[in-house]
């Protein structure tokens, strides 16, 4: 299995997947992406990431129910596991680490 | 609902094909409400086509590694790979067989298809007409391509409604210059100001509609425009033709799209020629006139019109001279291969032997394809386990099918690369090889459609059949190693049949046109044509030097005789009308005016009456001999028609007296019949000087008469041929046929061979057991290559009795043609020798392979079960 590193993009789905609770199938995801972060992802680049997630076993889908805009076809919904959960956590507090490391005066001259 | 409500059928069936099948319903259901409810742009189709592009990527595709969803697609490559390689001999074979088949097939495709387009790129081809004129000798009629300088003026003239455009054209030779650089020239062309806007052949610079316009204007092929002034600009530069006449290059030729009926490297103005009497006289000849009509029905029209058109200008001569011609138009493209005109200068070509070489690459083609067929018949009980455990594990039958088909298409594939790739790495070498200009143009649109025809003739030709035969082997029946072996021999050996008897009828067929040709060549045609020189007085320098030139020639001490006419043997002889008094009919004979030693340079002996003589002056002038077809012609008795009078009234009734007949000579083509033909004796008609020189020195020979023209014509250099040469180039279309043809039926021998090569080696390899349990029991290395040779011998045997008779129908039609042939008969021999090197062959071919099995360690190959 590949190391337990995430992505910019695969901490995005994550993270949007976690808000989006049981809405969270790729059409919601893609439209909250576009939302909130304002990027254009296709879906097939989406898929790709979701299923690399699911594949390291940070997500885990199930087929959801049947809309009729969807021409009557179930939709997969994406839910994050305990591994996931924990990833995205370990990601936020190294981050915060990080941060409070850096001195002040850097913080002012990298917006300068 | 609006109908855009639903996406493309097209999109998601895509997805469902290429997609992994547990992750349809969801990219399905993701791309319908995609395209329901995000869709509001105005590129609403082009985004839904992104994101379903999209999807398709290693995530979402199916997997062919391991997967047997792969069997979806067309068949697979990789499976097809390996089963070539694990039959890597026979596959091998049919690669070659192919790709040997397939490059005679793509030359002689390209050979055709050349010959076929003549002239075709003209924008007006099919309104184009040349202007015929007919004639007749005895009862034949026949055409004369070559029209005078009136016409054209007064066919548009007199059908202003049907003939839109005429030009003329006239093919010259010259000496030509340009600074120093001096050559003869022979594909000059003069022509009317329109005749660039008449056809279309291309130009690099100049406006086809005035580049001619200019009386001194000329255009040059662009080889020319190197040739003449190298890397300059020549257009405003001035080239010289004859030392007499300038012109000024006013635009440069391109490449021509294709071949054309007249080969020409210069185009200049035909005003030129205005200032002379010739030009504007009705009987002259050497033009070729075209007119432009707008449909095939006008052009019914006009010709039905011609004989009044002719009677208007010419009525009074025919009353005069008793002789009528007519006019009639042809259409351009059938200019090419009407090869029964005379007196032409457009190229010719034989449609017959389109048709003959056409039937040659079919055959080529088809040898290649039954070698294929064949061999994968024989391999089919080889790989007849293959088929029945892929039955057993649930393949379907449609399936092996496609997967069979698929080797086939794979070895196609591999044959057609490979044959593309040697064709363009030998073109250079065939069109060297048969003195043809062939130009590869693979992106030709009609090339691209001819090799689809092709690959679909060949896949299914060769791969039907084995793919059917192999898919429908039983499983049951295959395992328990019942294989039916006998069902396909018959089919296997009717192949081979097949393909022998057309090798042994290309190898008969060859050996006979070489034998026709050699015969021609060396023919005795009635008189010596060795060693004799024809020198053309092409300049006027020369022609007012004509007496002093053939008197100075006399004196050299390696000349033997020197005689003037107005056309070699082989060369030009018009058709004179001949009255002779005390007989009321006239005579139609060809013609050649000569002095009192043409005899003597051709070495013709007269068989009644006498030889023009020398002493007698009134001979030169007053004298004429007849061959025996005339003399047979008119009736009479070489004693009755010697002492004659004979006037000529197209020549203004020019009068000679018959002192004796000559024997039949072949002044013209062995092609055809040797015509009556009068030897009229005369000082002012002479084109050619013939001289008979010393054949132990001819170096010396041609020096010295060199020189003596040097002399006379210091401006000129000597243009001459020797007899013998240029009666050969009359048969010069025949080499290159027979050339061509003994090239391609080598490449089908060759082919046949590996087929029967292939057929060796399996039932070899099949017999093996067999063969071993032979050694043990006593059998010899040569019993056994016997033993195994038989069965194709046999075959071969079949297939030469079948070949032999067709051949000898095919061929005697074909000699038919010759006015003068070998006797079939005579060379029965060639078809048993034929018949005989096959069966040799094949037995060579057989035994080479047989004797690895025959010698091989029987313990090998029993002990193996």
């Amino acid at each position: 299995m590949k190391g337990t590193n995430l992505g910019e993009f695969e901490e995005l789905l994550l993270l949007v997947v976690l808000i989006l609770q049981e809405e969270a199938y790729m059409l919601r995801i893609k439209d909250e992406i576009k939302n909130q972060v304002n990027r254009s992802i296709s879906m097939g680049a989406i898929h790709t990431t979701l299923a690399r997630l699911e594949q390291k076993d940070f997500l885990k889908s199930e087929m959801g129910g049947a809309t009729n805009e969807r021409g009557g076809r179930r939709k997969r919904i994406y839910e994050l596991t305990t591994a996931g959960k924990a990833a995205l956590n370990e990601v936020k507090e190294m981050r915060a680490s990080l941060w409070n490391q850096v001195p002040a005066v850097e913080l002012k001259f990298s917006y300068a | 609902m609006p109908k855009d409500q639903h996406p493309p059928k097209l999109s998601l069936k895509l997805v469902r094909w290429l997609c992994k099948s547990e992750l349809v319903e969801e990219l399905e259901g993701n791309l319908h409400e995609y395209y329901t409810t995000h869709n509001q742009s105005t590129f609403k189709g082009l985004k839904y086509w992104y994101q379903v592009l999209n999807y398709l990527r290693p995530s979402t595709l199916k997997s062919f590694k391991n997967s047997n969803s792969g069997a979806m697609f067309i068949f697979n490559p990789i499976l097809t790979l390996r089963n070539l390689n694990r039959h890597r001999s026979t596959s091998l074979i049919s690669i070659f067989g192919f790709t040997f088949g397939l490059v005679a097939t793509i030359f002689l495709y390209f050979y055709i298809h050349s010959e076929l387009t003549v002239d075709a790129f003209h924008e007006d081809g099919d309104k184009i007409y040349r202007a015929v004129r007919q004639s007749e000798v005895n009862g034949t009629p026949y055409d004369i391509g070559v029209t005078s300088g009136p016409f054209a003026g007064a066919l548009a003239n007199d059908f202003p409604e049907s003939i839109t455009d005429v030009t003329r054209a006239m093919t010259e030779s010259g000496l030509v210059s340009a600074g120093e650089r001096k050559f003869y020239e022979d594909r000059i062309l003069m022509a009317d100001a329109n005749f660039f806007d008449f056809f279309s052949y291309p130009l690099v610079s100049g406006d086809p509609k005035t580049v001619l316009d200019k009386p001194n204007s000329v255009v040059l092929s662009s080889q020319m425009a190197k040739k003449y002034f190298g890397d300059e600009n020549p257009i405003g530069k001035e080239i010289k033709a004859d030392n007499m006449f300038t012109f000024i290059v006013t635009g440069i030729m391109d490449e021509m799209p294709a071949k054309t009926h007249i080969p020409f490297d210069f185009v200049a103005s035909i005003e030129l020629y205005n200032q002379f009497d010739w030009f504007k006289n009705w009987w002259s000849n050497g033009l070729l006139t075209y007119v432009k009509i707008p449909s095939p029905q006008v052009a019914e029209n006009v010709k039905a019109q011609l004989p009044g058109f002719m009677d208007k200008y010419f009525g009074e001569d025919f009353q005069k001279s008793g002789r009528r011609i007519d006019l009639t138009l042809e259409p351009l493209e059938e200019i090419y291969f009407n090869n029964k005109t005379r007196y032409d200068f457009a190229l010719h070509g034989n449609i017959r032997s389109i048709y003959i070489l056409g039937v040659v690459s079919l055959a080529i083609l088809f040898i290649a394809c039954f070698n294929y067929v064949n061999l994968s018949i024989a391999q089919s009980f080889m790989r007849a386990k293959e088929v029945g455990v892929r039955k057993v594990l649930g393949v379907h039958k449609k399936r092996l099918i496609l997967q069979f088909f698929g080797e086939s298409f794979m070895i196609l594939l591999f044959s057609i690369l490979l044959a593309i790739a040697l064709c363009q790495l030998l073109y250079p070498l065939f069109n060297q090889a048969f003195g043809i200009e062939l130009d590869l143009n693979w992106t030709d649109f009609n090339v691209l459609t001819f090799f689809a025809a092709l690959i679909a003739l060949v896949l299914i030709t060769s791969g039907l059949y084995p793919a059917l035969l192999l898919s429908s082997f039983k499983p049951t029946a295959i395992m328990k190693g019942n294989l039916g072996t006998g069902k396909n021999v018959g089919l296997r050996k009717g192949l081979v049949v097949v393909q022998f008897a057309i090798s042994i009828f290309l190898i008969v067929a060859t050996v006979l046109i070489s034998r026709q040709n050699a015969y021609m060549n060396n023919k005795d045609l009635g008189f010596d044509k060795e060693a004799v020189v024809v020198v053309r007085l092409y300049n006027e320098e020369i022609r007012n030097n004509k007496e002093t030139f053939m008197k100075n020639l006399r004196l050299l001490p390696s000349v033997k005789a020197v005689s003037n006419m107005s056309g070699e043997p082989g060369g030009f002889h018009d058709v004179t009308v001949f009255k002779i008094a005390g007989v009321n009919e006239d005579f139609r004979f060809r013609t050649v005016f000569t002095d009192t030693a043409y005899l003597s340079v051709l070495g013709i002996d007269v068989l009644a009456g006498r030889s023009f003589s020398p002493n007698l002056a009134s001979d030169a002038t007053d004298a004429m001999l007849i061959n025996e077809k005339a003399l047979v012609e008119t009736g009479l008795s070489a004693n009755e028609i010697i002492g004659k009078r004979v006037s000529l009234p197209s020549w203004n009734d020019m009068q000679r007296t018959i002192i004796g007949v000559v024997p039949d000579y072949h002044f013209n083509s062995l092609k055809d019949e040797v015509e009556p033909v009068g030897i009229v004796a005369s000082q002012n008609f002479g084109g050619r000087v013939v001289v008979k020189v010393n054949s132990s020195n001819l170096k010396e020979a041609m020096i010295a008469i060199d020189e003596t023209y040097r002399e006379l014509s210091p401006g000129f250099p000597l243009q001459y041929d020797f007899l013998d040469d240029s009666l050969e180039r009359l048969y010069e279309e025949e080499q290159k046929q027979a050339r061509l043809f003994s090239a391609f039926s080598g490449i089908s021998i060759f082919l046949a061979c590996l087929g029967i090569f292939g057929l060796a080696t399996y039932s070899a390899q099949r017999r093996q057991k067999e063969l071993g349990i032979r050694k043990v029991l006593g059998a010899t290395a040569q019993q056994i290559i016997g033993l195994i040779s038989k069965e194709f011998v046999w075959l071969v045997i079949v297939a030469s009795m079948v070949a032999i008779p067709v051949a000898w129908y095919f061929i005697s039609q074909w000699l038919g043609g010759y006015a003068y042939r070998i006797e079939i008969l005579d060379y029965w021999y060639v078809f048993v020798v034929g018949g005989l090197m096959a069966v040799v062959i094949a037995l060579i071919t057989v035994a080479f392979k047989t004797y690895g099995a025959a010698i091989s360690d029987p313990t090998e190959s029993i002990r193996n079960e």
